[in-house]
This record gives structure tokens, sequence and C-alpha cells, in this order.
């Protein structure tokens, strides 16, 4: 029954949307019919106007006061899973697939339409001490082996709002690299995370150090190094894959990066949320054979920015409504080596989301890589659009649609992706289940 | 100037817990709130310059419950003081005394609604509550601050002495509503409905944070009539779209109600907010 509403509700978001928000007509018109039918099945009972008393009327207040159980008291890790699964059709093999979007396994220019579990999560968390929080989260991608997504421990009292971070994480680089699946509001991560950040993000082990500073307005800098470990894009698969940034040379060659954030509100409704970031490391470069590779040991230097900003009424007496713009770009340097000259590529994307209604998000994002494009990225445009329906907290309905865009390729190291113009569709359904904690701003 | 300089500087999740903390701490203190009283104390944004406030804060008092359980541990966390992590001193989850109202006996899970496994955390309203709450706060101000222990119970039992008061100048007041059958939006009254003798006879939520289909609000509506619910209560930080639906069909009046100091700008402190929730109830029976 909860299903047929929800897929009543997926059919008729405007209807769903009027009961949600104002006093609209058609939930009167709804109304007035469940009452009748309420009425009539009351005198079939014999029991005119006296209606059963609904699941939620309960007669809790006047109770005696009760001592606090406290529920279950337990030292055990606030323990979640969150899955994101999949029905979707792709013309043809997307250029570049980032580790969580959902793999269709299209076969080069041919089309692919069937289902996917995108992502299974499995979160755990706790207070290890009074002096570290502990988080890890285990990821399978595609059904496709169980990865260490992040598994790290914070520090909580260090002085001079200092704060450590240990393990392997999800680097401070931009917005969308430190969120996780589930906080992305499009079902696809943007093309800049594969193309330069790596398809899983630019996530590993490492540390981090990050400082508050203690000024008037809310300004972090922080710095971290990993070793990153990438091996070299192998052109002779299938589906070629992005060129990584970093992770060649890893055990004498860290990665590093730096970031600072500022934030400022404007009034209670308005936000803005921005970074500057930087990454330096060694690129892998590509295998074009089984011994044959360039652009190997190259220098690579990323040079970043993002912005955030948010308009959300303090609270929902005028209406539901928020509106958020999101961007980042990223311009690339690679240095001479391999049989490559020194170069500079780079990407960006734009997304706005609105939420039209309580439950109802509509989100329109564009990209595009390859500006300049580079020996090593060609250019591919793309334009993607969501309609979200939040059943609760903890589940939500996606639609997702797409178009890419792939452009000539601008070197014989990289294949060129027919159909040029490829659609995509899918419907994403997002559920959570456990203890699961408060997401960042 | 120089008290000013040396004050504890309280920081609390929701308007009214600071200015509890004011009452008992007097200028030995210096009170924010991370949220506003007219916003939904569930569902406020932890946005970064909060950790600014927080990183600044020798007390922080929370409602608990897990009430804040959805925005504040990041915030907590990203402060990176030490002071107000959990389990320090200068961290007080307000609830602790407080004898918790609807406290699930079964299993619970999330089938049944947005639920606090903890029990109700809607609780500082009361007279008895709002005293229990400044003597933890008191008590927690004095560990902290121990030079200042005199001044806080010299507050404490003036505050508890003007509660009294106002106690029994609203005494006709609270007398009117005993027995007063009410529906309210959100299961958020139910303190205040034990306070006053009100009977709660429905929702217009069917379930904590699930928004109501119209076969939930027909019947909510028939029950209403039979019962002759009165009143229909709604916070002001909600939508009142379907509440006042609800209202008109049922033959109820709806009231738009605060809960929180600050909820409009004459509400400056617990005081005034009950009194204002009170004369309204009363007002309307």
């Amino acid at each position: 029954m909860k299903f047929a509403l929800l897929l009543v509700a997926l059919a008729f978001p405007a209807a769903a949307q009027q009961a949600d928000g104002g006093v609209p007509e058609d939930l009167q018109k709804e109304l007035e019919k469940a009452i009748q039918s309420d009425q009539s099945a009351a005198q079939k009972q014999g029991q005119p106007g006296a209606p059963a008393p609904p699941a939620a009327v309960a007669q809790s207040a006047g109770a005696t006061p009760q001592t606090l159980p406290r529920g279950s008291q337990s030292l055990n890790p606030d323990i979640s899973a969150i899955v994101d699964a999949d029905l979707g059709y792709v013309r043809r093999a997307p250029q570049l697939l980032s580790g969580d979007d959902p793999d269709l396994h299209a076969d080069g220019t041919r089309h692919a339409l069937g289902a996917a579990v995108q992502e299974v999560e499995l979160a755990f968390s706790a207070i290890v001490d009074p002096y570290f929080k502990g988080e890890v989260y285990l990821t399978i991608p595609n059904l496709d082996g169980i990865e260490v997504e992040e598994a790290f421990a914070t520090t909580t009292s260090l002085p001079w709002n200092l704060q450590v971070k240990a393990g392997s994480f999800r680097g401070a680089f931009g917005r969308q690299n430190g969120q996780h699946l589930h906080v992305q509001d499009f079902t696809r991560r943007p093309l800049i995370n594969a193309a330069f950040l790596g398809a899983d993000g630019m996530r590993g082990p490492g540390v981090q150090v990050s400082w508050l500073s203690p000024l008037p307005f809310f300004l972090t800098l922080s710095a971290e190094a990993f070793s990153l470990r990438s091996d070299p894009a192998d052109q002779t698969q299938a589906l070629p894959q992005p060129v990584a940034s970093f992770g060649a040379d890893a055990s004498a060659r860290p990665t590093v990066a730096a970031e600072a954030k500022v934030f400022f509100p404007f009034g209670d409704a308005v936000s803005f949320y921005g970074g500057l970031n930087f990454a330096s490391g060694k690129s892998p470069g590509l295998l074009l054979g089984p011994a044959s590779t360039v652009g190997a040991g190259r220098e690579a230097q990323l040079y970043g920015a993002d912005v955030y900003v948010k308009w959300k009424p303090p609270n929902v007496a005028q209406g539901y409504g928020s509106l958020a713009f999101q961007a980042e770009a990223i311009l690339r340097h690679l240095g001479a080596g391999d049989a490559l000259q020194d170069e500079w590529d780079g990407g960006a994307y734009a997304q706005v989301v609105a939420q039209l209604a309580r439950r109802w998000f509509i989100g329109l994002r564009g990209d595009v890589i390859g500006v300049p494009s580079s020996s090593v990225l060609g250019r591919t445009e793309r334009v993607g659009t969501s309609l979200t329906f939040q059943a609760s907290e903890f589940a939500r309905v996606r639609g997702y649609l797409e178009a890419e865009h792939a452009g000539s390729a601008p070197s014989a190291f990289l294949p060129q992706a027919l159909p040029e113009w490829a659609p995509a569709a899918y419907l994403q359904l997002e559920i959570s289940i456990g203890a699961h904690g408060a997401h960042p701003f | 100037m120089l008290i000013l300089l040396a004050a504890l500087h309280v920081v609390s999740s929701i308007p009214t817990l600071g200015s509890l903390a004011k009452e008992v701490g007097g200028d030995r203190v210096e009170v924010e709130s991370l949220g506003k009283g007219y916003q939904d104390p569930h569902f406020i944004e932890p946005k970064p310059n909060l950790m600014l406030v927080l990183n600044r804060a020798d007390l922080l008092l929370h409602v608990g419950l897990e009430l804040e359980i959805g925005w504040l541990p990041p915030l907590v966390l990203g402060s990176r003081n030490p002071k107000i992590q959990a389990g320090e001193p200068g961290n007080l989850d307000c609830s602790r005394a407080i004898p918790v109202l609807d406290v699930p006996t079964t299993k619970v899970d999330r089938s049944m609604g947005d639920i606090h496994p903890q029990g109700n955390p809607h609780y500082w309203l009361p007279p008895g509550n709002a005293k229990i709450i400044a003597r933890e706060i008191a008590q927690r101000l004095a560990q902290i601050d121990p030079d200042g222990r005199a001044a806080y119970e010299k507050n404490l039992a003036a505050f508890n002495e003007r509660v009294d008061a106002k106690a029994k100048e609203w005494a006709p007041r609270v007398a009117k509503l005993k027995g007063v059958k009410i529906a309210t939006y959100h299961k958020s009254w139910s303190y205040v409905s034990q306070w006053l003798g009100l009977e709660e006879i429905g929702y217009v939520e069917p379930k904590p944070g699930i928004p109501p289909d119209p076969q939930h609000l027909a019947r909510l509506i028939g029950v209403m009539k039979q019962d002759g619910a009165r009143l229909l209560l709604v916070e002001d930080f909600y939508n009142k779209g379907v509440a006042s639906l609800v209202a008109e069909k049922a033959g109820a009046k709806l009231l738009t109600l605060p809960t929180d100091v600050g909820a409009t700008p004459q509400i400056k402190d617990w005081f005034s907010l009950v009194e204002t929730v009170l004369v309204a109830l009363s007002s309307n029976v």
C-alpha cells in the first residue's frame, strides 16, 4: 500500500507538493472524499460519527512521568548501511565513470539497459576516547569488491584550534570530493572527479592537519599528505580510463594538498561557502601496450576553486523552498616528461538545486572537461537534470537524465567515443538504515 | 568591564536554555544561541560559522534526547574546542535530570516515523522542568567557575522564587485548561499537556516527521469532532497550510504558538515565553 502511495506520489508530484505546502484545492477535494468514505464506513459498522481513532492518537500526555531508562545504553559504535540501487539506460559507455557512478557495463559503442547497485556503504562511527573520534566507511561500488572508502581518526582535544585527521580518508579538495554518494544531488558525480581527482576521488592513506582561524569570520586552513597509488591508465581496455593526476612513485613521492575555506552568512537565509585548493603529485601516465607508457612520472599540480551559495529560509512557516548553487573548477598543470610536453588542462561544473516542496527537489547541472584539453584529456561536455522525491530523511527516489557529448580526441593516445552524443537515464533508489550521523553543511 | 571580560561564554543549542543560563549566571555569564527561537530545533542547518561560536564557548547547553542529533555533532567536532566535547564539564545535556515522557516501551524502528528513541525532547516549557534545567545549569556553572558558586546559588534561588510566584499568578489560567481536549501538529506538547492537564486526542502528523495523507486527516477530523477538541496547536516554525484546513473542517481553533525564547522580539525570556503560550491557550477555551 505504501509502495502504491509512493508510485502515486511520483506520478503526480504536483498533488503531493500541494499536500505538503499551502492550503491546496486538490487536498481539499481529496480530504472531502476521505471524510465521506470514512463516514460511510463508520455507518456500515453501526458507529455513526465514531471513526476509529487513528494510529497516531496516543494518550501519553498526562501520564505519570517516568524515570528515564535511557533506552539501551551501549558502547557499540553507531552503525548504518546505505544502498543506492538503479535502473538505467546509456546510449554508449560513459566517457568518465567515477567509482560510485552506476555501472551498466555498456560495451564501447553499444547501449546498455539494466539494473545496478551503484553502491552499498557500511558506516561505523563513535567517540574513541577523550581524544579521538573514529569513523569507518566501507563501500562496495557496483557490487564489485569491498573497499575502504574511509577509515580515520579525528582529534577532539588539540590546543591552538588545531585538528588532525589520520588514517585513510577523502581529501579536503573542493566540495564534492569530500562527500559520499548519498550526499550528492545527482546520480553521477561531476566529470571533474574522475578526470582530475581519480575515479574514486582523491582519497587514500594519509594525514591532515587543519586549523580554525580565530578571525571574526569562518576560515579554515588545511594541509594534507597522502600515499596515493595509481596505475597508468590502460588504453588497451575496451573502456579507456582517465589518466590519474597522482599516484605514481607512491613510496617516494607523497601527494600533498592544501585548502582554504571561508564561510559567510548573510542574514538567516543566505550562506556563502567557498574554497581555494591546491594539490601536487606525480601522474602515472598512460599504458599503451604491454610495456609501453607515455606521460609516466610527470609532475602534476591541481589548482581548484569551489563555491556553494544557498538560500533557505530559517523555517517553513511560509512554505517549503530552498535554492542552492554549487560550482567547482580545476586547472591542472602537467610537467614535461616521458615523451610528453609541459601542458595545462582543466574542467568545471555548475549546478543549481531547488526545493519545490517539502519532499521534492529538482536539479540542473552542466559539466565540461578538457578546457583547455591536453594530450591526456579530451573535451567532454555533459548536461544533467535530476528530480528527487524524498520520502523521508532515510529514503529517496531520484530520476536522473543526462546527455554527454564527447569532443574529438586531441591526441593519438585517446580513442574517440562514438556516437559523440550519448543520452542516459537512471531511476535511483537510496535507502539508509541504522544510526546515520549528521552531515556537514 | 572587568566582569565582562571574565564572563563565562555560554552557548546554547536553543535560546531558551541560554535564557535560563542567564537567569542563574547573571553578570558572570554571557550567552549566545546557535539556533534562533523561530527555527525548528530538529532542523537547524550546521553552518560553519556556528563552529566559530562554539570555538569560544566555555559551556555548551543542549536539549539532548537526540533533538539536535541532525546538526550539532559535526559543529562540536569542528569547533576544535576541547572544553565542550562530549564527556567534558563544558558539555551539559540539559535533559539529564528531566523526568522524560514518551519513552518507547517497545522496540522502535523508523516505520514509526522520525522518533526519538530516548523519549520526547520538547520538555523546557513547564515550570517544574525549567527549575530542573536551571538547577543543572547552576551546578555546572559552579563546577566550571567555583568562585561564582555563591552567586549561582543565589540567582537560582531567586529564579525559583520568581517561578513559584508566577505559577501562583498563572494558576487561574492553568485551572481553566484542565481537561481541555486538543490536537497538535507534531507530538511536541506532551510536557505542556501534562502540566496543564490538556488531553491530546490526535496529531496532524500521522507519525513524527511524516506528512499526513488525506485518510489520516479525515480520521483526525472525525476524532476531533467526536471528542470535541477545541484547539489545534501548531508551532510557529511549521507550515500552517494543512493544520488550518484540519482546524476549519473540525470546527476547532488553530493556535500558532511559540516554543522558544526569541520566537518573536517580545519573547525575551522563559517567563514571557510561557506566559505567551498560557495566555494564548487560556484565552481560546
